[in-house]
């Protein structure tokens, strides 16, 4: 029996660093590359339904995270119904904790019920569903933001042993407890209670949404995080995937496919010298898909008033070349220090070089006066138009 | 940069000329109006500034007029390292050439030239001084704007921080001396912040920006929040109605139990009460029964009451008509004492009148008599007066015609002397007695004795029997003779008009009639005496006769004894008398009418009792008839009959409902009426809870529909992203702004301390020049634009605007003049002077030459060049070169004496140096 794994695919995200426009426009993405990020994590989900059609899979389960939030537009909804309604395999929705099964669940909402595709369902039940003849996936779906128990856990303990000829997949959303050991938390998945599960044929598989990156059990590797099919965030490892199982009471056997067309880089770089700009324009430049990469800077060192100024103009430039560069303030140690040859090249005499003098002085890295600092850039600028 | 020489060809008025100046001091250009000096610095202008290819409106107003031939001009110039030949040509195959003569020989033409003059002036001139040195014609000599010059400010700089100080050996302009730099500066500075502080353009756009991207993302979070709260409130609304339901079925049973017990109570409650209302009614009955009974023992009571109400009314009534008898009597007797009192009051008071009227008879008696005697006296006085009024009323004469006598008389006696005087005299003489008639008469003559006779008129003489002799007059004598007899008749008849016989008579009747009229005036005194205070006689009469009736009216009792004070005495005593008698009387009359009052109290008293005996008595009847009625219709006894009865029936009545309530009581009813209403009003809460939870569980699922659509977390990440824009965008604007800020604050606090520098050694300068003029007791006060803003002259401060016009060119000039002789030799620029110091006194002109000289005294100082006109102004300007200026015309106007005039140099200087002028002579160029 062969079907499609993914998690998490977060539609109606957006990324503050991708752009923003006045709120009083809000409604749906803001921004151009915003808006190209929204398309990008739709196109997964086309990407990812054309793999199932192709493959023949039984069906395609999606483990938590349909949607960012239940309180999403309701053209976030529309277009995820076009996306859906792009494939014939059919979907199984589970919901997550951005989008549980509430009273505001969107997965029950009247406009999603009323575009949803035939070949849909949603998992907002908790218990086993018979998908298709000898098949049964076990739901463990979120009910609330925050659960006070593991329901994957609560789930397994219901089950007895599948009957013969019958494969079962478990469907939910968490972290396991050796991933992310939180004792505080008590939604956590108790990992001994799936292997358990998976050593008495309870179920025959463990499909998990929750974590970004995707991830498979050393013990047992039919218990699996498929991943986000679209990269949302630096920190994640390896995302853009989605996983085509093939199962059977044994084993499963898992191809990996990548969907995912963004990259979101962070890069670090000391910047001392010009050498050290150079080497971060070059960095820059030598980044492919631009327009699909948001580039995360965090930078560390002391600049020259002129040096600072050719890193801006550098940043500007590529700036907008990419969907997005920034600096992460909070993680850089970036100092503008004016230099003697600063003072030269600006070539003042009279009352301003006395004026310029006084600004140096207050600017030098032991007075820390950042204003100082700004107004000597002004006044480069001014001097050399 | 100096200026050596300048030419012009075609230039407006001015064929061809060329100015050589001097290299050092004051050049005075001077010339008639139109002669074209100030063409001369207009060239200069430009020749620096416009291309040859410009078609600007002062190069086409230079082109000559009826020539076609474009204007030109050539400059030779050294400044800084640089000498050069410059010339450009306008509108007519235009032209820019450049001869480079130093430091190194190089020739360039076209806009290559231009740009190249262009870059020298800019490196090595200020042009902004260059003008601001400039004094134009027809303009007043204000101030210089000198304080943002790059050369004063590098001049100024050095006197004021020493030779070591910074900025000295700046080689070429100073661009951040320039305020050009603290005007970008400010510029930047009101990108963020109006001049009063507030912000502005791209910090407050990023101010309201982010307070705007605030207050949306707050109304987003609020919404989201809502929502989530509806999400849990849906979930705690479901559990709540699951326990409320199960609740509301349970308490359902234990009410029905209830309800059936309250219902068999309620009928006993019935029975109770229908025994209550019985025995209450009866109580009732018993009541009025009493109460009738009552009624009849207060109206026997009354009965009694009203009969001795009437018995005393009755006594009181007889009591009183004693009194009243008694009163009238009273009343009786002082009526006759009061008629008696009246009676004794008039006898004496007619008493009194008697006496009174023999008083008065007696008074009337002596009256009548006096009356009687004046009576007499008036007849015999009007008696008097009669016969003189008879008299007067008979004498004819009066005084005028007695007058008038005595002339007609004197007449005659004067007519008669004439006659007499000039008539014939016949003497007669008788020498014996004679006796002879004359006219007549008999007239003896004595003897001896003559006698004269006059004749007048005709006279005989006789001698009887002896002789007649008739003597006539002449005709004159008996003209005389005529007048005398004229006069005689008319005497005679003036006296026989007034009926006397002469003059005498005459006299005599006139004295009669005086005497009368005499007499006459006496007796009207004597009446007038005797009728004072009557009209007349007749009055007097009158009088006289009413006290005579009166008197005869009178009794004659008493006549003749008038003894008037005895009888004063009788009738006073008398009045006395009548006045006593009139009091007690008046006394009498009081106490009667005091009687009379109190007989009417009586009356309305007895009146009044009367009325009320008789309002008692029927009282009392009407009472009896009552009780016979109502003893009648009810007798006393059976009304004492049925109080009984009906009292016993009421307290069997009431203990049969205090029998049935107490059975009830037993039952405890109360407590099963509490449980029954307390079990119907918890089931109606129960009700209420369902209601209002499924109406809250409506709300909140209705308010989710209706979130799903407003796509809330679409909106908030929106907002969030936005905020987060907005607030880097702001922190940069702000960083930006202070930093605009620092820096023009840093700039304009270092200029301005250096320019508080600069104003000493610019002041030392100006004032050293303006001393010349004003004398030593100047001094100036000089703004850190270095504008003088007030002078101080013998202890007096006048501010500049406040000056005449004459004091501010002069101090204008110095200032200039200041400025040239401050600024360092390779950065000075020639001062231009066209026509100034129209304002300036002779004595002034005179001080100001020093003041030029002394300006462009030192070694290096800059040029000074004035055009002028009226060249006594600058006369005494000891250093000038002098270059006078004739008409340069084109050969086909030019006169000879002009040209004798433009050739010659100046007094004292040889031709071709320094302040000559070529008029140059060549042919017309083609073209
Ligand atoms: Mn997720």
């Amino acid at each position: 029996m062969r079907f499609v794994h993914t998690a998490d695919w977060q539609l109606g995200m957006t990324r503050r660093y991708l752009g923003a426009r006045p709120a009083k426009e809000a409604g749906g993405p803001t921004g151009e590359a915003q808006a190209r990020f929204a398309g990008a994590r739709l196109d997964a989900v086309r990407a990812l339904g054309r793999i199932a059609d192709d493959a023949g899979a039984a069906f395609v389960l999606v483990c938590g995270d349909v949607f960012e939030s239940n309180l999403v537009g309701p053209d976030v909804v529309a277009r995820a119904c076009e996306a859906l309604a792009s494939f014939r395999t059919p979907v199984l929705l589970l919901p997550g904790n951005h989008d549980p099964a509430d009273a505001a669940c969107v997965l029950r909402r009247p406009d999603f019920a009323r575009r949803c595709p035939p070949h849909v369902t949603v998992l907002d039940t908790p218990g086993v569903h018979e998908v298709a003849p000898g098949v049964e996936v076990v739901a463990a779906p979120w009910r609330s933001k925050h659960p006070l128990t593991d329901l994957v856990g609560e789930q397994l303990a219901a089950l007895s042993p599948a009957p013969r000829g019958t494969l079962r997949v478990l469907a939910g959303h968490g972290e396991l407890d050796v991933l992310d050991p939180d004792d505080d938390e008590p939604a956590r998945i108790r990992r001994d209670g799936v292997l358990a599960a998976l050593r008495d044929g309870r179920v025959h598989y463990v499909a998990l949404g929750d974590r970004h990156s995707a991830w498979a059990d050393a013990v047992d590797d039919r218990i699996r995080h498929a991943g986000t099919p679209e990269v949302t965030d630096f920190d994640e490892v390896d995302p853009g995937h989605v996983l085509v199982v093939d199962l059977d009471e044994h084993a499963a056997r898992v191809r990996t496919e990548t969907v995912g067309r963004w990259r979101f880089v962070r890069h670090d770089a000391a910047l001392d010298t010009d050498d050290d700009l150079d080497a971060l324009d070059v960095w820059l430049a030598a980044r492919p898909d631009k327009e699909r990469t948001a580039v995360r800077l965090v930078l560390r060192g002391t600049l020259s008033l002129r040096q600072r100024t050719r890193l801006d103009d550098l940043l500007a430039g590529h700036g907008h070349a990419y969907a997005s560069v920034e600096v992460l303030e909070p993680h850089s140690d970036l100092a503008t220090v004016p230099d003697d040859a600063d003072l030269d090249a600006l070539d003042l005499h009279g009352f301003a070089a006395d004026a310029a003098a006084e600004l140096f002085a207050a600017a030098a890295p032991e007075q820390g006066d950042a204003e100082a600092r700004d107004a000597l850039r002004l006044l480069h600028r001014l001097v050399t138009p | 940069m100096r200026l050596h020489r300048v030419r012009l060809r075609d230039f407006r008025g001015v064929h061809d000329r060329e100015v050589v100046l001097a290299e050092h001091g004051v050049t005075v250009l001077q010339g008639d109006n139109e002669v074209g000096k100030t063409s001369t610095v207009a060239a200069l202008d430009l020749l620096f500034d416009a291309a040859d290819s410009s078609r600007r409106a002062d190069i086409r107003h230079a082109q000559p007029a009826g020539v076609d031939a474009g204007p030109e001009v050539e400059a030779e110039v050294s400044t800084g390292p640089y000498r050069f030949v410059y010339r450009k040509r306008w509108l007519r195959r235009p032209s820019t050439e450049l001869d480079l003569l130093e430091p190194t020989r190089q020739q360039l033409t076209g806009a290559e030239a231009h740009a190249r003059v262009t870059a020298i002036l800019d490196e090595t001139m200020d042009r902004v001084l260059w003008r601001a040195l400039r004094v134009e014609q027809h303009t007043a000599v204000g101030q210089a704007d000198l304080g943002g010059q790059d050369a004063l400010t590098r001049a100024l700089d050095r006197a004021a921080s020493g030779p070591t100080g910074p900025g000295t050996g700046a080689g070429r302009p100073d661009p951040a001396a320039d305020d050009g730099l603290v005007a970008r500066a400010v510029d930047e500075l009101r990108r963020y912040r109006t001049p009063s502080g507030r912000a502005t353009g791209e910090l407050r756009a990023a101010e309201v920006r982010r307070a705007e991207a605030e207050a949306e993302h707050e109304r987003c979070r609020a919404a989201l929040e809502a929502v989530e709260r509806d999400v849990v409130a849906r979930d705690r609304l479901d559990a709540e109605l699951a326990g409320v339901r199960a609740r509301r079925r349970a308490h359902g049973d234990e009410v029905a139990a209830l309800e059936d017990r309250w219902a068999a109570l309620q009928s006993r409650l019935r029975e109770v009460d229908a025994a209550r209302g019985r025995a209450v009614l009866a109580r009732e009955r018993a009541t009025s029964a009493r109460e009738r009974r009552e009624a009849r023992d207060a109206l026997v009571a009354a009965v009694d009451a009203d009969a001795a109400t009437a018995a005393e009314t009755a006594a009181a009534l007889a009591v009183h008509e004693a009194e009243h008898v008694a009163a009238r009597d009273v009343r009786d007797a002082r009526r006759a004492a009061d008629a008696a009192a009246r009676a004794e009051a008039t006898a004496a008071r007619r008493a009194a009148d008697a006496a009174t009227r023999a008083v008065g008879a007696a008074r009337d008696r002596a009256e009548l008599a006096d009356l009687a005697e004046r009576l007499r006296r008036v007849a015999d006085a009007e008696a008097g007066l009669a016969a003189a009024e008879r008299v007067l009323a008979g004498a004819s004469v009066d005084h005028d015609a007695l007058a008038e006598l005595e002339d007609l008389a004197r007449d005659l006696l004067r007519a008669e002397a004439a006659r007499d005087a000039a008539a014939a005299r016949v003497e007669l003489s008788a020498p014996g007695a004679l006796t002879l008639v004359v006219d007549g008469e008999e007239l003896t003559l004595a003897p001896g004795e003559t006698r004269t006779l006059p004749v007048a008129g005709s006279r005989a003489l006789s001698v009887p029997g002896v002789l007649d002799v008739r003597v006539r007059p002449g005709l004159d004598e008996a003209g005389r003779d005529d007048a005398v007899r004229e006069r005689a008749r008319e005497l005679a008849e003036a006296c026989e008009d007034l009926g006397v016989a002469d003059l005498e008579a005459a006299r005599a009747a006139r004295r009669a009639a005086d005497d009368a009229a005499r007499r006459a005036g006496e007796h009207r005194s004597a009446l007038a005496r005797e009728l004072v205070g009557h009209a007349d006689a007749a009055a007097l009469r009158a009088a006289h006769d009413a006290v005579r009736d009166r008197l005869e009216g009178l009794d004659a009792a008493g006549a003749g004894d008038d003894d008037l004070a005895a009888l004063r005495a009788a009738a006073d005593a008398a009045r006395t008398a009548a006045e006593d008698a009139a009091v007690r009387a008046d006394e009498a009359d009081a106490a009667c009418r005091a009687a009379e009052d109190a007989v009417r109290d009586a009356d309305t008293r007895a009146a009044v009792l009367a009325e009320r005996a008789a309002d008692a008595r029927h009282a009392h009847a009407r009472r009896v008839e009552e009780l016979r009625a109502a003893r009648a219709d009810e007798p006393d006894e059976a009304l004492g009959e049925a109080e009984t009865a009906r009292r016993d029936r009421a307290r069997d009545a009431e203990r049969e409902h205090e029998a049935l309530a107490a059975a009830l009581a037993d039952d405890d009813p109360d407590t099963v009426e509490a449980r029954v209403v307390n079990a119907r009003g918890v089931a109606e809460r129960l009700a209420g809870e369902v209601a209002r939870l499924e109406r809250e569980h409506a709300e909140t699922t209705g308010r989710l529909q209706a979130a799903g659509h407003q796509g809330w977390h679409d909106q908030l990440a929106a907002a969030e992203a936005e905020l987060d824009a907005a607030g880097r965008e702001h922190d940069a604007v702000t960083r930006r702004a202070a930093a605009a800020r620092r820096l023009h604050d840093a700039l304009t606090r270092h200029r301005d301390r250096v320019r508080r520098s600069y104003v000493a050694p610019f002041r030392a300068q100006v004032e050293r020049l303006a001393r010349i003029v004003f004398g030593p007791s100047l001094s100036l006060e000089i703004d850190e634009e270095l504008r003088i803003t007030h002078r101080t002259l013998d202890g007096t401060t006048v501010a500049f605007g406040a000056l005449s016009s004459g004091a501010q060119e002069q101090l204008g000039l110095c200032a200039r003049l200041a400025c040239a002789a401050l600024v360092d030799p390779a950065d000075g620029v020639p001062v231009v002077i066209d026509d100034a110091l129209g304002h300036t006194d002779p004595e002034r002109l005179a001080r100001l030459g020093a003041v030029f000289t002394a300006a462009t005294a030192a070694a290096g100082a800059a040029q000074v060049v004035v055009l002028t006109c009226t060249p006594e102004r600058y006369h005494g300007i000891g250093a000038a070169t002098v270059v006078p200026l004739a008409p340069s015309r084109r050969p086909a106007e030019r006169g000879a004496p002009v040209r004798d005039e433009a050739l010659r140099p100046a007094d004292d200087l040889p031709a071709a140096a320094p302040g000559t002028v070529l008029d140059l002579p060549r042919a017309p160029r083609a073209g």
